[in-house]
């Protein structure tokens, strides 16, 4: 189950910073700044986060940047990277092509 | 009051983009909104939706709330929520390739330009100027000029983010188990934590589960939870705007401002899914099938890489349409569930009637057939 | 739709993967690995090094050939290893989904093994987009699967094991070395692996970060500063090096998307990993996870751990009864403990406060900061008992408590001692008698014995290190000896190189230098032509 997560605490304003135009999320070239901002806009959560702003959401499936995602959240909520759930990780592990997904083998 | 951990004018259970829409609304008209989400926000339907914005081939009791929205509300709401949400109006056309296809199509065009609609037939050369990339043996569709497509994550996260610029409360993670009926009225919501929220509304736009919910002040709307699945693509060089369907209902999809295509397809063992899981998983088979389904009408996608599939909960009633409603048996209780599968198009004039219901306002579309009562056995 | 059905479906076929499966085939299971690669060994075949541990744990052994052993019984076992077969997901009952030739097969398994490894973390910072950043696992394939060196040039962010091994073998593979820097305030790893890198003269910065990749269209540069305690950059200490490379060596994350996939309880462990209990069982009945996948350790203890998962499917059906399971696992059990004990034990951690020894010796607070120890240091540990005795002596640079203990093995005099516990410091005694063979020096997987002999004559010692470098110095060489920092202290010459089939690649190179340099003079560089 998820934790409770008051959408009203108090994060403190944005406040810009000077690597705020870093890119993190490669696939999507979403930078640091758009993903402390949309923190800032009340994504408490890494879906929500990837589901805004799509960081997270190409090619990798955040597998590149979602350790620092959810470091830049950690940090913006005030809370531990332990206590922030992972995006869901979903089938196919790898990206596949249609043809390739579409042909089934029977293999016994 | 003691033991009471918040109060507001209206609880709103379940931060959909129904919740957050409704939230949105209330909001906007100084109503004090606290909205309860068990999971995240937009964590159930409303990120799993295909996206599709349709008025076509709808049933007429709903088809109001369609129209409404794509004449009033799609439009701006972009540029309203300050978030764009992709909305894209250049039609929905629904391919065929057979003869059988085209009597399918042709009834259903025929249904919608005796509701009013603007829906018409194309013939093979036109479909082929409209979409270059469809095989060639698709040779009949229909075409709904005004009807279109939109971002549902960002559709719903837009909502939220702009009822919440307007002061609406959201806790998530505050799974919602049970409401509390004092001295006649539905005030109180109680949750898995222990805790105890009060107002003098409660609106429950909490999909499938809303039925569980209600249950616990004694009233029961017939929904059963269906899986529904979906696969996204890369994003691919841009092809399509329309809204894509089939005849047969095979498949539809859009190609996302992206350049993503989301398909969602069906395996024909949704009935059977063994319903388990709160949070929902695709089959083994989905992809295996939407692709192949997919790549017969557009054969140009089958290089392209499939990163995603995933599956969500419909909230099927009886007659697969919402309920929009309040329980006039327990004052303070208004509900928006079951929407079917077919509820996202319809969001904001559903979110907007649902404030308005609140309200006590009159509603900008007649919903009286949407009744939380109407399950009589018959239907 | 008809699926082939196994007992034992194990995904990937790194070192966790490899001896799960071998342990449940032994036990009569009938096994399949899929592996996404083209060839199995997950990172094994990368590891041109010698390993850790003690004789059981396949210590002294370089990774590579611990790689070809374990698919040599995984043959013998009839194990079948389905290769470039990427799992696509764990579905319900078990049901796998395997991309292979273009084609998506199903297969059920009575029982499942995740054995997916790790992944590399990235760090973002101006410029790491540019070509040139790349992890140090790539540069690993690059150069050790594939022949080609990364870069010529490169700075080495992270001082973990990984980061220090890797920087070893760019040396080797003829790249250099500018520097290698971590933010944390002390090397990360062996000070052993350290210590063979700094004494070829490479730079150690702790405390400091990449601040900066400069470069048009591929990294021409490295910027790095010193950081505060709060790892924020210090102005105005900066440092630039020309380097086409910069290699990421910061940490791995459990590569555990099919765990959570499956629905594997998972919890927070250096990234989400799956919850198992202590015989690899996850949340999920039949679901099993082994080596770095459920949490990052190395492939010492990834073996074991896969092991122990082969046991436990062997038991769960059927083919391994109560009592033999139970005797397996604790015979695994004990082995894994032996790994897990030390300073640098799954326990410890990130631990910066740790002062001393388990023997209470005061650690080498230069090694720690600056990748070697001072002159004079090593005398107070256990390795050098026979310092300054007459005659030819081993000199053991060992000041960490690490498991490993070939060292002791290595002397048949018993000349060496670490004890019951792999992790002690090994122990010089002065009584026996040193002949000089250097097995020691090349079974030592740290490179950190040294044999010196100061009578010699002629106000000369001799003194014997490890040498993987290619071409080898030919005796009769003359060159300069650097110091434990890497820094020249005097001329030297090459009087002994010896190889031997039994020290696999190790040489052992004898240099003459003056007898005051007997205990500083730790590496030998040849004069330019």
């Amino acid at each position: 189950m998820s934790q409770i997560l008051d959408r009203n605490m108090d994060i403190g304003p944005f406040v810009p910073q000077p690597d705020d135009d870093l890119i993190i999320c490669r696939c999507e070239e979403i930078t640091k700044g758009e993903i402390r901002q949309a923190i800032h806009d009340g994504m408490f959560t890494m879906n929500e986060i990837k589901r805004y702003l799509r960081a997270g959401m190409g090619l990798c499936q955040g597998k590149t940047c979602g350790r620092q995602v959810k470091g830049i959240l950690a940090r913006e909520l005030g809370m531990s990277p332990a206590q922030i759930d992972d995006c869901t990780p979903r089938s196919p592990n790898r990206p596949a092509e249609m043809r390739v997904l579409g042909n089934e083998v029977d293999k016994v | 009051m003691s033991g009471v951990r918040e109060t507001a004018d209206i609880i709103i259970v379940g931060a959909g983009v129904m919740g957050c829409g409704a939230a949105y609304y209330l909001a906007q008209r100084g109503v004090k909104v606290l909205v309860l989400e068990s999971e995240m926000i937009g964590h159930g339907a409303s990120s799993r939706s295909g996206g599709g914005v349709r008025q076509s081939a709808r049933d007429v009791r709903e088809l109001p709330i369609a129209i409404y929205s794509v004449q009033h509300l799609w439009p701006t709401l972009s540029e309203e929520l300050g978030v764009d949400v992709e909305y894209i109006q250049d039609g929905n056309l629904r391919l065929g390739k057979t003869e059988e296809h085209q009597k399918i199509l042709q009834a259903r065009t025929d249904s919608c330009v005796a509701a009013g609609l603007d829906v018409r037939m194309v013939d093979a050369y036109e479909i082929h100027q409209l979409c270059p990339c469809l095989a060639p043996d698709v040779v009949t569709a229909s075409l709904c000029p005004t009807d279109g497509h939109a971002n549902p994550l960002l559709t719903t996260l837009g909502y939220y983010k702009a009822a919440r610029r307007l002061g609406a409360h959201f806790i998530t993670g505050e799974r919602a188990v049970r409401l509390e009926r004092i001295k006649g009225r539905v005030r109180r919501v109680v949750t898995a934590a222990g805790n105890v929220y009060e107002a003098d509304q409660i609106m429950v736009t909490a999909g499938y589960w809303t039925r569980q919910l209600l249950n616990t002040v004694g009233i029961d709307i017939p929904m059963f939870k269906r899986i529904d699945q979906s696969i996204v693509t890369e994003p691919m060089p841009h092809m399509f705007r329309q809204m894509l369907g089939t005849a047969e209902g095979h498949f539809h999809g859009r190609q996302s401002v992206h350049g993503s295509f989301t398909f969602g397809d069906h395996t024909g063992l949704e009935i059977q899914h063994k319903n388990k899981q709160d949070r929902p998983a695709a089959t083994s088979l989905l992809a295996g099938v939407a692709c192949r389904d997919v790549v017969e009408y557009i054969p140009v996608l089958a290089n392209a890489k499939v990163i995603r599939v995933w599956a969500g909960w419909l909230d099927m009633t009886p007659d697969e349409l919402p309920v929009l409603d309040v329980v006039d048996e327990l004052p303070g209780l208004i509900v928006g569930c079951g929407f079917s599968g077919h509820g996202f198009g319809l969001a904001p004039g559903a979110a907007k009637i649902l404030s308005q219901l609140a309200l006590g306002e009159e509603t900008c579309v007649d919903v009286s057939s949407l009744n939380y009562n109407r399950f009589d056995g018959r239907c | 739709m008809k699926m082939k059905r196994y007992e034992l479906a194990v995904i990937g076929a790194g070192p966790a993967g490899l001896c799960a499966a071998i342990e449940a085939a032994n036990a009569g299971m009938q096994v399949v690995v899929f592996d996404e690669n083209a060839k199995p060994g997950g990172q094994l075949f990368k590891q041109i090094h010698k390993f850790f541990g003690s004789k059981e744990h396949g210590a002294k052994i370089r990774g590579f050939r611990i790689g070809q052993q374990l698919l040599a019984q995984a043959k013998e076992a009839g194990v079948e290893v389905m290769l470039d077969s990427v799992v696509m997901g764990i579905f319900d009952c078990n049901e796998l989904t395997v991309m292979h030739n273009d084609a998506t097969h199903h297969y059920k398994a009575d029982n499942i093994v995740i054995a997916t490894g790790a992944m590399e973390n990235a760090i973002p910072f101006d410029g790491w987009t540019l070509p040139g950043v790349i992890g140090a696992g790539a540069a690993q394939t690059l150069m050790n699967l594939h022949g080609v060196q990364p870069g010529s040039r490169v700075l080495m962010l992270g001082s973990g094991n990984v980061g220090l091994v890797v920087s070893f073998q760019l040396l080797q593979a003829g790249v250099q070395v500018a520097a290698v820097v971590d933010a944390a305030p002390r090397v990360g790893g062996y000070g052993v692996h350290a210590a063979k890198l700094a004494r070829t003269g490479v730079p150690f910065y702790l405390s400091h970060t990449v601040v900066k990749a400069e470069g048009e269209d591929h990294v021409t540069a490295a910027v790095i500063a010193q950081v505060n305690e709060k790892f924020e950059p210090i102005p105005g200490t900066e440092k630039r090096f020309e380097v086409d490379t910069i290699c990421l060596a910061v940490g791995l994350s459990p590569m555990s998307q099919l765990a959570a996939m499956a629905g594997c309880e998972m919890a927070e462990k250096g990234g989400r990993a799956p919850v198992v209990d202590q015989y690899g069982q996850t949340s999920v009945p039949g679901i099993f996870a082994a080596g770095d996948v459920a949490g990052i350790e190395e492939a010492s203890s990834a073996m074991i751990t896969g092991r122990i998962t082969g046991a436990s499917a062997a038991h769960r059906s059927g083919y391994l009864d109560d009592e033999a399971f139970a005797a397996r696992t604790q015979e695994l059990r004990a082995s894994l403990g032996q790994l897990h004990e030390g300073m640098f034990s799954p326990a410890n951690k990130g631990r910066n406060d740790l002062t001393v020894t388990d023997e209470g010796i005061m650690l080498s607070q230069s090694l720690l900061h600056k990748g070697y120890m001072e002159d004079g240091e090593i005398e107070r540990f256990p390795g050098a008992g026979a310092v300054h005795t007459v005659g030819i002596h081993p000199v053991i640079e060992c000041s960490q408590n690490i498991p490993c203990n070939p060292c002791q093995d290595a002397c048949r005099f018993g000349c060496i001692q670490v004890g019951d516990h792999i992790t002690n410091l090994p122990s010089v005694n002065q009584a026996a008698k040193c002949v000089g063979c250097g097995v020691c020096v090349a079974n030592c997987s740290g490179q950190a014995i040294f044999l010196v002999d100061e009578s010699i004559g002629d106000g000369a010692a001799s003194v014997t290190l490890p040498y993987e470098f290619w071409p080898l110095p030919a005796v009769g060489d003359q060159g300069t000896a650097l110091n434990r920092a890497g820094k020249p202290v005097c001329k030297a010459e090459v009087v002994n190189v010896r190889q031997a089939a039994a020290m696999d690649g190790t040489a052992l190179l004898t240099m003459k230098v003056p007898k005051e340099y007997a205990m500083t003079a730790r590496f030998f560089k040849k004069e330019e032509a």
